[in-house]
């Protein structure tokens, strides 16, 4: 409250300072022409002098004339500027602009161009539309609201969040789009190791672009096809997203705008991703256990209360729910029998599902955003500063993330033609429990395919709040509390969590000189900075998993990995622009790029367990540590470009780019290439001259971009392993680098055609695009025979071909009531068209992106879309999935090759609707993926396991599915006459859907009373293979601007309040349990889930001020 | 005056950094990985990597301790079960045998002998390309014990990324003559590898009697196949091969992380519960009474009474779902950290030794004698007492030994002297058909117990052209478990 007091006493300051001593003086009044309300802080400037003020609250100014003043100009944003005889009691009316025919985006090189004049699809949101959900990552927000462009929503807490622009172009590169900031690219790496990707275990560590600020955003640029990146180079051939963001504004007077908001956002997990149990048995691979008695699946020859008689106890060991069935007269000692602390100790407790489900697990998340703005400008200079906090509790226990961004951008006009602009931007997050992704040491993967559903997790809670220790539900044995596979999740959450950090700088240094009117020169230096440190924790007591350098199997530890990441840009740009006739217009741009980039990183582990509880450091370490695994990554590229643009009439525009890079990843032969592009359009709109057509374009565009190597992939090294008895082990890499690579080639070509009907009323735009992305730098698999598993070449050629559009549509507007449509539709085709033939003609046709649990891998397949999901298939009889005439189960194919599914959408949409009724704003978006295939080893486990509702339940014969199969002639000598003779009316059992190898339906009932009647490898990968498609209400926001009369009261400018909710409903998804967009992480390994963490739904409330 | 000063500032950067490509080689080489390394370094990498392969139990690698039903799962019964698809097993020994060991011991050798050494170390150095070539030798005659043919001729060549499958006999043809040169070459008396050999510790007359040992284990395998040079081999290195436990070629690992024994990852790191003992080996060790039980296994308590203990040895069914706790362990000296990795032993020949005995060879000792020696020598290996009694029992004593062949005698008793030795006792099973096995739920015939390993699937995608070829040439049965390979006539 006192920094507002403050605030407001700064605002008066100012204001006092610009109405100084006044003699003679006239007044007047600024209101909108569009609603007649008053233009606060309209600037009202003597025309040809710096004398000027600006309007009130009320619309209200006065004025001080010099003697020879005679006109006045009236300015405000977004509104055209008036000029104006001064004159007393003016009452003025203010325009709006016509935002949408002089258009002005911002394009590659920050270079700012008439939208009409562009030769390619260009689409621009503005800062609020990824502003208004807040979030760890804006660029989850983009979601449904840009056509062309695929953002995957990971379910993971501060999690990666994967884009691509307009289909995967690169067949094993990095295919996620470019970030870049007011002209300076922000690295977005995905610093998840290798384990992490394949789904093994650790954590997601998120994308480094989700450090880019909401608040500071003023739009956002898409670039999608290679002629708009082709100034960038070699980098941008996967698309750009362009953010600009908020700067001080010009102004004739000193002028200062401040804004605070603020956020609160409460999450909580949506119940149709997560599983539902079931309630009727317990814990055990199979219910006839190992002995003959009443109650095989408890009996396990254990005495626990020394009575002299075997006592029924839990399989503890056993973390599946296909055990004996619940019966709350049977007494069972369960783990939570054993602790002299427990409730229940010394106990038998009835064997029933527990009450309190792995849902009750998670908790409320609740976020807090704040923000404060200051703003202003003066006719010399401008500036900036906003400082952001964003706090996070997530679902999970113990977790949290915080991110401190401030940022101060300004500019100065040293003379007339010469401006400096500088920026700074920190931020410094915080990340503390991210959860466990992956198949191993990950308590969803338990949550998910390893249970036993008569477990209490609020026992669970409670014993872990007693004791403190890893007081497991998954002893060894009744006298055995050691954690088998699963630990306790309370006490995981508090022991083994990880923590990390990142201090980050990005900045710039730019001089903008005006050489002539016609000529211009600019010089930037930028930077792009940071220093991670992620550390990780396993706390001695806990189950043995994979863990640290070498991802060897230990029972605790803790590593750190630390990364130092420095981009540097130094950029020159001459730009010319001249109107040579009345028609004709000329832009000539010549530039130079110098980019370095260098990533060091190092990581380092204890090795064999922590030898102190409790202490977290790597010199904690059992055994003498592994060698740190450490990596240097050095890069530069010079670049050199110009491009001419004419224009002619204001009707034909003809653009011509070239770019030559030289890339240090490239063997120095080859390390220099150009690329080129030429973009045109045609309004033809300004030829027809029709009323109801307001503007009416086409547009068509060829280039090629040029991709250089990742680092260290020319020079062949050995690796060093860790030394036997002081012998150093040295081996040569699974993979061949080669000296002979030459650049990846892109070559693009694109249509479009954009039109406007009445006045914007409705309107399109339309592309049609075709990449084809050649002698592709890839490490192609190769027979292990060969001594490698990969090799380096320069092969293969990927296409992706599209159609995009982008429709808006405003069906009511009247002076209280307008309602806004926009609709984003994109369908890319992506096809692998070949990959490595060598000389004597023999052919790659598969190329194995990642191989993953369950057998399963993710492939680029010649014929196919990127991103085949290969694994074992069903048998096919006459079309039919054929089942075996002995067990009842389906066959599997041979072999784990078979193409099962694929990963590629086969459209994207989104659809949101703006109803605006005087102060009320309501909006909503749906966003829509069609098609996509994901295979789920949470349900290839966990239906396995029997922990799903769906695992019980009645047969065709009215009877439970687990109950035994039981033959009309159970005395048959064989299985196969047993099944000739037919099921009896009590039989359990279910019935495949199929045939037999025969052709006939099948009859043969397959054997629910063990594990592998649904999942695991008793079945074909096939089918657990779901499609991907989902239909979600992405965003509900309502607004409420305050009324102006009111807020000028309280000295404010604008007011508003609002509630915001995200992903509160997913209309349909056609996989079970889970939402269809997690994953791991982002990155070119999707389609497969495991232990993925439920969606959340958000809802927030929000506040803004500006004075 | 602004003007003048920026545009020199201009011209100053841009002359300076415009065009500076000089470091660029430099950002290019790699500062944190060697480029130059000795070739001795090589060699050991990559005789802890065999090792690793040969002895550990990873369910993704080496299923050959449930394939000799040594042991069995107990809750993820999917490896004895055959299922070699899922984990792709197969492709996984490629991986670690091509790409890990046979890759680097090809490089070592290369880097080795271009070399220059002075005068006296000459012998060394050509005794190392010696002991390199016995390596190869004994890792492609596991690669084809257990595929029946693999690439040989054209394997290790990247700029040939379709190498051929080579006739298993051609291979193994190949290998002796390969073996034998190398045994002329090496020179006893002279230096090697010194502390770099981590079998051997560089002692040259040590890989001698290995290379003699390991002829006598290829020419046995061979023998159903190729009698003559079978016959020929074992008399001419019978007299020069292990002569005692002293002479075993182990590994001898270290307790700490990542240098202790692979199965003591498997067994207890992971804190897994997967393996026990299967009934196949307890079964037949509780009816000889095989003192090696309390060396080999754990006893459990097998009493159904409450407060009466009654410890006994109790296999877990093989290939069933099998409790942990109610099934005998692994015994607690194998799961050791420091638990030797066995490579090749005095008690394996011995029983090859035996084994040619009956098939006629020329050799000094009987075959009951050869039989004895290799009991005895497990006897000893393990520690454990009751060798004289054992020996005189009716069903072990070679003369009235159950059995109506040598074979079922020797066989018997090579599987259970072979004991953690899973390719070992595969091998002896498919050879010698003793003793016999039982059958896991996934299959319900005799003859659809796995006999060889199918090509890695990655081979059909990656090598197609060659895989089709070598599956053909495998036979009518082509690429699959059941289809014998060209040694294995019974």
């Amino acid at each position: 409250m006192r920094k507002l007091t403050f605030l407001i006493a700064c605002l008066f300051l100012v204001g006092l300072g610009l109405v100084n001593a006044q003699s003679k003086s006239i007044s007047g009044k600024v209101i909108s022409a569009d609603d007649g309300q008053p233009v606060i802080g309209a600037t009202i400037l003597v025309k040809g002098t710096t004398v000027g003020t600006i309007a009130n609250t009320e619309g209200v100014f006065k004025i001080t004339l010099p003697g020879n003043a005679k006109n006045l100009l009236i300015s405000y944003v977004g509104m055209k500027t008036v000029e104006i005889e001064a004159k007393n009691d003016l009452v003025i009316q203010l325009v709006s602009e016509d935002n949408l025919f002089n258009e002005v985006v911002v394009t590659a090189l920050g270079i700012t161009r008439d939208k009409k004049s562009l030769g390619y699809s260009v689409q621009e949101i503005s800062g609020d539309d990824v502003n208004k959900v807040k979030s760890d990552n804006f660029i989850t927000s983009l979601s449904g609201k840009i056509s062309g462009i695929q953002i995957k929503n990971n379910t993971n807490f501060g999690g990666s969040t994967n884009v691509i622009i307009r289909g995967s172009s690169s067949l094993t590169g990095n295919n996620q789009a470019l970030f870049v900031v007011d002209g300076i690219p922000v690295d977005n790496t995905n610093d998840n190791n290798s384990g992490q990707l394949t789904g093994r275990s650790g954590y997601d560590y998120g994308n480094a672009a989700s450090d880019i600020n909401p608040n500071d955003i003023e739009s956002v640029s898409v670039l999608k096809g290679a002629a708009a990146t082709a100034l960038y180079g070699s980098r941008a051939s996967h698309g750009v997203i362009l953010v600009t963001t908020k700067k001080g504004k010009q102004a004739n007077v000193r002028t200062m705008n401040v804004k605070v908001s603020s956020n609160v956002t409460v999450s909580q997990i949506d119940k149709s991703t997560f599983p539902t149990y079931q309630k009727e048995y317990g814990a055990g691979y199979a219910m006839t256990g190992y002995s003959d008695g009443a109650h095989p699946g408890l009996e396990h020859y254990a005495d626990v209360n020394g009575d002299g008689t075997i006592d029924y106890t839990t399989p503890y060991y056993e973390d599946a729910s296909r055990g004996e069935k619940f019966d709350p007269s049977l007494k069972v000692y369960q783990w939570d029998s054993f602790d002299p602390k427990s409730p229940n100790y010394g106990k038998a407790t009835p064997w029933v599902a527990g009450a309190n489900g792995p849902e009750t697990f998670f908790e409320t998340g609740v976020s807090t955003t704040n923000n404060i703005d200051i703003s202003g400008g003066d006719k010399n200079s401008t500036y900036r500063f906003s400082y952001t906090n964003f706090d996070q509790k997530g679902v999970v226990p113990n977790s949290q993330l915080t991110k401190n961004n401030a940022t101060f951008n300004g500019s100065l006009n040293i003379t007339d033609n010469l401006k400096i602009t500088t920026s700074a931007n920190y931020i410094n997050t915080a990340g503390k429990g991210r959860p466990s992704t992956g198949y191993n040491d990950n308590i969803m993967s338990s949550f998910r395919q390893w249970f036993e559903v008569n477990v209490d997790m609020g026992m669970q809670k409670k014993m872990f709040d007693l004791t403190g220790t890893n007081a497991t539900w998954n002893r060894v044995a009744w006298d055995d509390g050691s954690a088998a596979y699963w630990d306790n999740p309370y006490w995981l959450r508090n022991n083994n969590y990880e923590t990390d950090g990142r201090g980050r700088l990005i900045g710039y240094a730019q001089l903008d000189w005006k050489i002539t009117s016609d000529l211009k020169a600019m010089g930037r230096f930028s930077i792009d900075t940071y220093n991670e440190l992620q550390e990780e924790r396993k706390a001695i007591g806990s189950s043995a998993g994979e863990f640290g350098v070498g991802r060897s199997n230990v029972t605790s530890g803790y590593s750190r990995y630390t990364k130092a990441f420095t981009e540097s840009n130094l950029d020159f740009m001459l730009n010319y622009h001249k109107t040579i006739s009345e028609k004709l217009d000329l832009t000539a741009i010549l530039g130079t790029n110098i980019r370095r980039n260098s990533s060091e990183s190092v990581y380092a582990s204890t090795n064999n367990g922590l030898s102190v509880a409790g202490v977290y450091a790597l010199s904690n370490s059992v055994d003498a540590m592994l060698p740190p695994e450490e990596s240097l990554l050095q890069i530069g590229v010079n670049g050199i470009y110009g491009s001419v643009s004419f224009g002619y009439d204001n009707t034909y525009f003809l653009d011509a780019t070239i770019r030559r890079d030289q890339s240090s990843t490239l063997p120095v032969k080859n390390n220099a290439y150009f690329y080129p592009s030429v973009t045109g359009s045609y309004l033809f709109s300004n030829l027809i001259k029709q009323d109801w057509l307001t503007l009416g374009k086409i547009r068509l565009n060829y280039a090629e971009v040029g991709s250089s190597a990742p680092a260290l992939s020319v020079k062949d090294t050995y690796v060093a392993n860790a030394p036997f008895s002081g012998n150093s082990l040295v081996t040569v890499p699974n993979t061949k680098l080669n000296s002979d690579l030459k650049p990846e080639r892109q070559r693009a070509l694109e249509g479009g055609l954009e039109m406007n009907f009445f006045k914007s009323r409705l309107g399109f735009d339309l592309a049609l695009y075709k990449n084809n992305t050649i002698n592709q730098l890839m490490p192609v698999s190769v027979s292990y025979a060969t001594g490698y598993s990969s090799k380096w070449v320069n092969a293969g050629e990927l296409e992706n071909k599209g159609i995009e559009t982008s429709v808006y549509v405003t069906p009511v507007r009247t002076k209280d009531f307008k309602w806004d449509l926009r609709l984003n539709f994109s369908k890319n085709q992506n096809k692998v068209i070949s990959l490595f033939t060598d000389e004597t003609g023999n052919q790659v046709t598969n190329l194995q992106i990642a191989s993953l649990g369950g057998g399963v891998s993710i492939n680029a397949r010649v014929g196919e879309a990127y991103g085949a999901i290969m694994g074992s298939d069903f048998v096919y009889t006459n079309g039919q999935k054929t089942v075996s005439g002995t067990t009842g189960r389906y066959l599997k194919s041979a072999t784990n090759d078979q193409v099962i599914g694929n990963v590629t959408p086969d459209w994207n949409g989104g659809i949101s609707n703006t109803l605006t009724y005087k102060n009320f704003s309501f909006s909503f978006l749906i966003d829509v993926q069609h098609g996509g295939d994901i295979f789920s080893l949470d349900q290839w486990y966990g239906t396995g396991t029997g922990i799903y509702a769906s695992s019980v339940g009645s047969n065709d014969l009215g009877n439970p599915m687990r109950d035994a199969i039981v033959y009309n002639n159970p005395n048959a000598a064989t299985t196969a006459l047993k099944i000739a003779s037919g099921y009896a009316p009590t039989s359990g059992g279910t019935i495949n859907p199929g045939v037999l190898a025969d052709g006939s339906p099948n009859t043969v009932r397959v054997n629910n009373q063990n594990y592998g009647a649904d999942g695991w490898a008793y079945n074909p990968n096939a089918k657990f293979v779901y499609d991907a498609s989902y239909i979600k209400l992405r965003e509900v926001t309502l607004n409420y601007n305050l009324p102006k009369r009111l807020i000028s009261k309280l000295y404010l400018t604008n007011a508003s309040v609002g509630i915001v909710a995200s992903n509160l409903w997913i209309i349909s998804k056609n996989l079970p349990y889970a939402d269809p967009e997690a994953s791991q992480s982002s990155g070119n390994i999707q389609g497969w889930q495991s232990g993925v963490m439920p969606a959340t739904r958000n809802v927030g409330f929000t506040v803004n001020l500006e004075f | 005056m602004y003007m003048k000063k920026i545009t020199i500032i201009l011209i100053v950067f841009i002359s300076v950094l415009s065009g500076c490509t000089d470091q660029f080689a430099d950002f290019n080489t790699d500062k944190k990985n060697p480029a130059v390394v000795p070739g001795e370094s090589l060699f050991s990498n990559a005789q802890k990597e065999l090792s690793d392969y040969v002895n550990n139990t990873n369910v993704n690698i080496n299923i050959f301790k449930l394939m000799s039903q040594y042991w069995t799962e107990t809750t993820y019964v999917d490896e004895a079960n055959y299922d070699l698809i899922t984990r792709n097993i197969p492709a996984n020994i490629y991986l670690r045998l091509y790409m890990r060991v046979l890759t680097d011991l090809k490089e070592s050798a290369r880097l080795i002998n271009a070399t220059d050494v002075v005068a006296s170390q000459q012998a060394a150095k050509k005794n190392k390309l010696q002991i390199i070539e016995m390596l190869d030798v004994y890792i492609y005659s596991q690669l084809v014990d257990v595929f029946g043919m693999v690439p040989y001729s054209q394997a290790l060549d990247i700029n040939n990324v379709y190498p051929k499958y080579d006739d298993g006999a051609a291979i193994y043809a190949d290998l002796f003559k390969r073996l034998d040169a190398a045994l002329t070459n090496l020179d006893a008396n002279s230096g090697s590898f010194g502390s770099a050999d981590l079998y051997y510790g560089g002692d040259a007359a040590a890989w001698v009697k290995f290379g003699n040992s390991l002829k006598i284990r290829m020419a046995i395998t061979i023998a159903d196949a190729d009698n003559a040079t079978a016959k020929a081999a074992v008399e001419s290195a019978a007299g020069k091969c292990f002569t005692s436990n002293a002479d075993n070629c182990l590994m001898n690992y270290l307790t700490s992380s990542p240098n202790y024994n692979q199965l003591y990852v498997d067994l207890i790191a992971t804190g897994r519960h997967d393996f026990v003992a299967s009934n196949t080996m307890i079964d037949i060790m509780n009816s000889l009474k095989d003192p090696r039980l309390s060396s080999y296994f754990t006893q459990v308590d097998t009493s159904t009474v409450a407060g009466v203990v009654k410890l006994a040895y109790k296999g877990g069914q093989y290939g069933y779902l099998n409790s942990f706790s109610q099934s005998s362990h692994i015994a607690d000296a194998i799961q050791a950290p420091n638990f030797q990795g066995i490579m090749l032993t005095y008690t394996e020949i011995q029983f090859y030794l035996a084994e040619a005995k009956e098939r006629g060879y020329t050799l000094p000792l009987t075959a009951a004698q050869y039989y004895n020696e290799g009991i005895k020598s497990s006897f000893e290996f393990w520690g454990t007492s009751g060798l004289a009694a054992y020996l005189a029992k009716p069903e072990v004593a070679y003369a009235t030994a159950t059995g109506t062949t040598w074979k079922q005698k020797i066989g018997l008793q090579s599987w259970l002297a072979n004991y953690t030795r899973g390719l070992e006792g595969y091998t002896t099973w498919r050879r010698l058909d003793y003793p016999i096995f039982n059958l896991p739920t996934s299959i319900t015939s005799y003859t659809d117990i796995p006999v060889r390993f199918t090509f890695p699937v990655n081979e059909q995608t990656l090598n197609a052209a060659r895989y089709n070829e070598a599956a053909k040439a495998l036979g009518a049965g082509g690429d699959k478990v059941t289809t014998k390979i060209f040694w294995d006539k019974y």
